[in-house]
């Protein structure tokens, strides 16, 4: 084992950067100081992934505290390889980040990086935690430098979206909290392996009303049709920074929330509710698809069709087949890395030409060609071209959903079909055709430092096309350990 | 990828992208060199599996070797390198790579033993194929080549449905003789994903919508690969399947009519693709032995007479700039090797005997024969003569004879003339010697091509078909007079001479067919996604907001109570009181 305590170090470096950014950061310093840190962070979480004992089916990295004698509150850490790959995530995509706010962001930096490490402190711990109470402190505290970010940093209709963002995911909290507070005085633990163990002593009618309680809160967050509606505003007026974090971590929050509370905890919830989350997930695909479709604004488009990708990974937790949910994780984390992509090449061609109307582009591919190539994987990823990541994924959860049901894998066809349709299309109108005047005058191509901003999600994106058993073996031991208990 | 056997695809895939990177002379001689190179791979290969690799779980055979796919590999191989030689001049790199990539994507299709993999190469096959007709970079080749892009990814989604369904209830992803499965659902998925590939009517409007809009040389390459390998996939998944036999049948005589009404050189030659495809698709059909070797035989013939034509006509439309026959004429005078070798490809093409297709073209026929498919037979052999009629006569008497335009354009590059003669070369030796090309088919041949009778019959109906065009050219020259430069006139002209059953299908072609992407496709599509969109932001947000507002509207109201006046704070209390006790005695 290692020296020091992984997984608190992971999460809290962070948090110490963020003071040293308030206190040290003026002038351009913030930025540097803030990528140390994330690069630090990335070199702190090492012995997690080189470590990691893929057959195990126990918590790893264990650290436990007493914090709350009195309530038997403690403060616990510790991953499964659910977990592991989405610490990974975040701390790549944070690295990401900064690289792509390098000089979009102007003002107010410290307060702005600050607020992205915080940002990362509270997604490592989401995942970290191996008890509700820490996992609900972090829930909670992500809310607040996202709202931040956004309201702060963003595009004409900040003030509206940041609030509606807010307004949207406190009000699913609220019901998590509840959730948490009835779980608490039912079971007197909070910690997940003790929930999954007493989950015998609640009752069917508890375990239906804390999944929908518990629903209420992921829900908003995955965001699942109807409760998106946030979503396209929030993703279109944050700036590049918090666009990726939204897409690649805190979507993401939600669907694993579902893995870790609601399926070992109230399995019987999961029965009761089963039929009606796979239909408003195939739903959710096709519904969000079409919407889509007819989005004028690039950024809106990409943010509907998280409403579509993630009624994919929805679609595969509740398949509650093995393939179905090692293809959702797979598909969570092929999202993360390719729409954090898309928003990244959005907002390098947004820095140049200020403007996110589709109708404003054109020929782009004839001034920017590495740009084009980049947005031409990404776009290929997003859509499920084979060899790419999303495929893999797509593959896994649509031959699931047509062993449940069969009009649930044609759905979920169907949203494919109009996924490769939209995508195709925006690339069409904005790298293909006549260039559109105005753009020619603009130097478009990327930089060195944006090309490094993309290369590591394009060569994961590859990667896990090619060989996604690197994510899945991290999945076949917990997922059958979740499955185990939930019994179709 | 073991050393015992490389893919060749992945020869051309990767080649294709070091040849990026290339310059000048060392480009030319990789353009050549790589094709050449998968051609000894092909011809180097023995049977077996190769190439097999775990996935999810699963066996990916990425080269399943074995006499069918062989014979389709070495043509393939062989194509490629025609297609380059011919291309060689084009400075366009772009074109070379996409090229390269659509050639590499049909070897893997070729090679592939299970759905996955030939679903990658499938998709991989669609993408590089509508490059070649984006980089013609005009508009309507732009527009055409969406349309095309949205076809093809409709054919992928339909074969990627069926594989998922199949694999879901088979558990297998093993692809083979399909025929276990007749019927089911991902049976029906997987056939129609082929069929659209192979053009077959009415699933086959993208071929003659968009190979007329790609790239001079993109095009030679587009009529090979992407109907012949949705053949070999019928072949092997599909053969014996009757449904097959009709369609073909109507594929063979379908695009024969169209053709009739065409002005545009190469979507005349586009139609006869779907045409031939059709006598294919018929063999699979029928499913005997002979009728197998005659769609392979069939296939790998037309490739190279195809590509011939589509030289010949490409090499017209490179040095005049002209698309259209009626505005082309005399170029026989300037242009005598060009002629003589898409003569070649003409006569090929019309099975005469002697030519290609005579020795593989008979085999379906015969196979139809020998099946006892009377009608079927008679819809073949008719729709040959008017192939005759076509790309033998009609199109190279507007093109290169007919009335002089006053044209006097030059002979094409020479690296163009290398690859159309390599191409008639292979056209007349085959032709000869139809031993060379029956030796690699799948199954075991003892069937002669030149009988006395058959020669004879051949030779009649040709000889026949021959005597009616000329006796109709005189009736077409006074039409031929009128304004021709816009195609309505053109085909009013001719359809009024050609029975009034035409005019009909004229128009069910050019303004139903053309249009039915956007009617089926565009408008149904757009039209749900704004309705959608319109729920959207109408319903589910403005519902969500709108419990918002009410929730700010109510606090406005109970803010009315807060006036600050203690007398209204003590008149609510008292009020209360009274609501409070009047409560207590109704429900005591």
């Amino acid at each position: 084992m290692t020296v020091y305590p992984v997984l608190t170090v992971a999460t809290f470096l962070p948090l110490v950067g963020a003071v040293f950014v308030l206190l040290f950061g003026c002038e351009r310093r913030a930025r540097w100081i803030a990528l140390a840190t994330a690069f630090m962070t990335l070199a702190a979480s090492a012995p997690l992934y080189l470590n990691f004992n893929k057959a195990s089916s126990a918590l790893q990295f264990v650290e436990t505290r007493e914090w709350i004698p009195s309530w038997n509150i403690s403060y616990g850490m510790g991953v499964d390889g659910i977990s592991v790959l989405f610490i990974f995530l975040a701390s790549i995509l944070i690295v990401l980040c900064i690289g792509a706010s390098w000089i979009a962001v102007r003002t107010r930096e410290r307060e702005f990086y600050a607020a992205l490490l915080v940002a990362e402190t509270a997604m490592i711990g989401l995942f970290a935690a191996s008890n509700l109470f820490l996992f609900f402190i972090f829930w909670e505290l992500i809310v607040v430098p996202l709202f931040l970010i956004i309201g702060g940093w963003g595009g004409e209709r900040r003030v509206y979206a940041s609030v509606k963002f807010l307004i949207f995911t406190l009000a699913g909290s609220v019901l998590m909290l509840v959730g948490m507070m009835v779980l608490y005085s039912l079971c007197g633990t909070l910690d997940f392996k003790a929930l999954a163990l007493a989950r015998e002593t609640l009752s069917s009618h508890h375990q239906a009303w804390l999944f929908a309680a518990f629903l209420g809160a992921f829900a908003v967050k995955v965001p699942m049709f109807p409760l998106h509606t946030w979503l396209p505003d929030a993703h279109t007026e944050a700036p590049t920074a918090g666009s990726v974090i939204l897409a690649g971590i805190l979507l993401k929050m939600g669907a694993y929330g579902f893995l870790r509370v609601s399926l070992p905890i109230f399995p019987q919830g999961v029965q009761f509710f089963l039929e009606p989350m796979l239909a408003i997930s195939a739903v959710a695909i096709v519904y969000g698809a079409y919407v889509t479709l007819v989005q004028k604004d690039i950024k809106r488009l990409i943010a509907y069709s998280s409403v579509s990708h993630m009624g994919f990974v929805t679609l595969g937790i509740f398949t509650l087949d093995q393939r179905g949910v090692e293809g959702g994780i797979l598909q969570m984390l092929n999202h993360g890395i390719v729409t954090s992509a898309l928003f990244l090449c959005i907002g390098m061609i947004y820095e140049r030409t200020h403007t996110r109307e589709i109708k404003d582009y054109g020929g782009v591919g004839k001034l920017a060609r590495i740009y084009a190539t980049f947005l031409a994987l990404f776009c290929l990823a997003a859509a499920g071209f084979p060899g790419l990541n999303s495929f893999v994924g797509e593959f896994l959860i649509v031959g699931s959903a047509f062993k449940v049901q069969t009009w649930l894998g044609a759905m979920a066809i169907w949203g494919v079909a109009l996924g490769t349709v939209y995508l195709a299309w925006l690339y069409y109108r904005v790298v293909m055709g006549a260039t559109h005047s105005g753009l020619e005058k603009l130097a478009l191509e990327l930089n060195a430092r944006e090309v490094a901003t993309l290369l590591p999600l394009a060569i994961l994106a590859v990667s896990l096309g090619v060989y996604p058993e690197f994510v899945l073996s991290y999945l076949r031991v917990p997922v059958a350990d979740i499955l185990a208990g939930v019994v179709r | 990828m073991t050393i015992e056997w490389i893919h060749p695809g992945l020869i051309l895939i990767i080649g294709a992208w070091v040849l990026s990177f290339l310059r000048g002379r060392i480009k030319r001689l990789a353009m050549i060199g790589l094709p050449t190179a998968a051609v000894v791979d092909c011809f180097l290969m023995t049977p077996g599996n190769y190439g097999v690799v775990i996935f999810l779980s699963q066996e990916l055979v990425f080269g399943r070797v074995d006499s069918l796919s062989l014979i389709f590999s070495y043509v393939f191989s062989i194509m490629a390198l025609l297609g380059m030689i011919y291309a060689l001049h084009v400075k366009d790199d772009s074109q070379h790579v996409a090229s390269m990539v659509y050639a590499g994507a049909a070897l893997g299709v070729t090679f592939a033993g299970d759905f996955l993999s030939l679903y990658v190469f499938w998709e991989l096959l669609a993408i590089a194929s509508v490059l070649l007709v984006f980089l013609r970079r005009e508009g309507s080749a732009v527009e055409a080549g969406f349309r095309y892009l949205l076809v093809h990814v409709f054919g992928g989604l339909l074969l990627l449905a069926g594989l998922v369904l199949h694999w879901s209830q088979t558990g297998s992803i093993v692809f083979g003789d399909m025929s276990a499965f007749s019927g089911s659902l991902s049976w029906s998925l997987i056939l129609a994903a082929f069929l659209l590939n192979a053009a077959v009517p009415p699933l086959g409007a993208w071929l003659p919508d968009a190979y007329p809009e790609a790239t001079v040389t993109g095009a030679v390459f587009m009529t090979a690969f992407t109907t012949k390998s949705a053949v070999y996939v019928l072949l092997r998944g599909f053969a014996g399947t009757e449904l097959l036999v009709w369609l073909g049948a109507v594929m063979a005589v379908y695009g024969v009519v169209y053709a009739v009404l065409e002005n545009d050189a190469r979507r005349l030659l586009a139609y006869h693709i779907v045409s031939q495809v059709g006598y294919m698709v018929c063999g699979v059909g029928i499913g005997t032995a002979l009728a197998i070797n005659g769609a392979t035989a069939h296939a790998f013939a037309h490739i190279l007479y195809k590509a011939l034509l589509f030289m010949g006509a490409g090499a017209v439309l490179q040095v005049t700039g002209l698309r259209k026959l009626s505005d082309m004429g005399g170029l026989h005078k300037t242009m005598p090797l060009t002629l003589g070798l898409y003569m070649i490809g003409g006569f090929a093409i019309s099975a005469v005997p002697l030519f290609s297709g005579f020795v593989s073209k008979s085999m379906v026929v015969s196979a139809a024969g020998e099946s006892h498919l009377t009608v079927i037979f008679l819809m073949l052999t008719l729709a040959s003569a008017g192939t005759f009629l076509h790309t033998g006569l009609k199109l190279p008497y507007y093109m290169f004879f007919g009335k002089d335009s006053g044209l006097r354009a030059k002979e094409p590059p020479v690296n163009m003339l290398v690859a159309m003669g390599m191409a008639a070369a292979a056209c007349v030796v085959i032709g000869v010697f139809p031993g060379l090309l029956y030796r690699f088919l799948p199954n075991p041949v003892d069937y002669v091509p030149y009988t006395l009778a058959h020669v004879m019959s051949t030779l009649g109906m040709l000889a026949f078909t021959a005597l009616g065009f000329f006796l109709l050219l005189k009736h077409l020259d006074p039409e031929r007079t009128i304004s021709l430069d816009t195609d309505w006139f053109y085909r009013r002209g001719v359809t009024r001479f050609m029975t009034p059953i035409l005019g009909p299908l004229a128009r069910l072609e050019y303004f139903t067919v053309g249009e039915l992407y956007e009617l089926v496709i565009q408008r149904p599509v757009l039209g749900v996604a704004s309705l959608v969109q319109r729920f959207d932001s109408g319903v589910v947000d403005a519902g969500l907001v709108g419990a918002g507002h009410l929730t700010r509207i109510l606090s406005h109201r109970l803010k009315i109570v807060e006036s600050g006046h203690a007398q209204h704070y003590g008149l609510i209390m008292a009020a209360g009181i009274v609501v409070l006790l009047a409560f207590l005695m109704f429900t005591l």
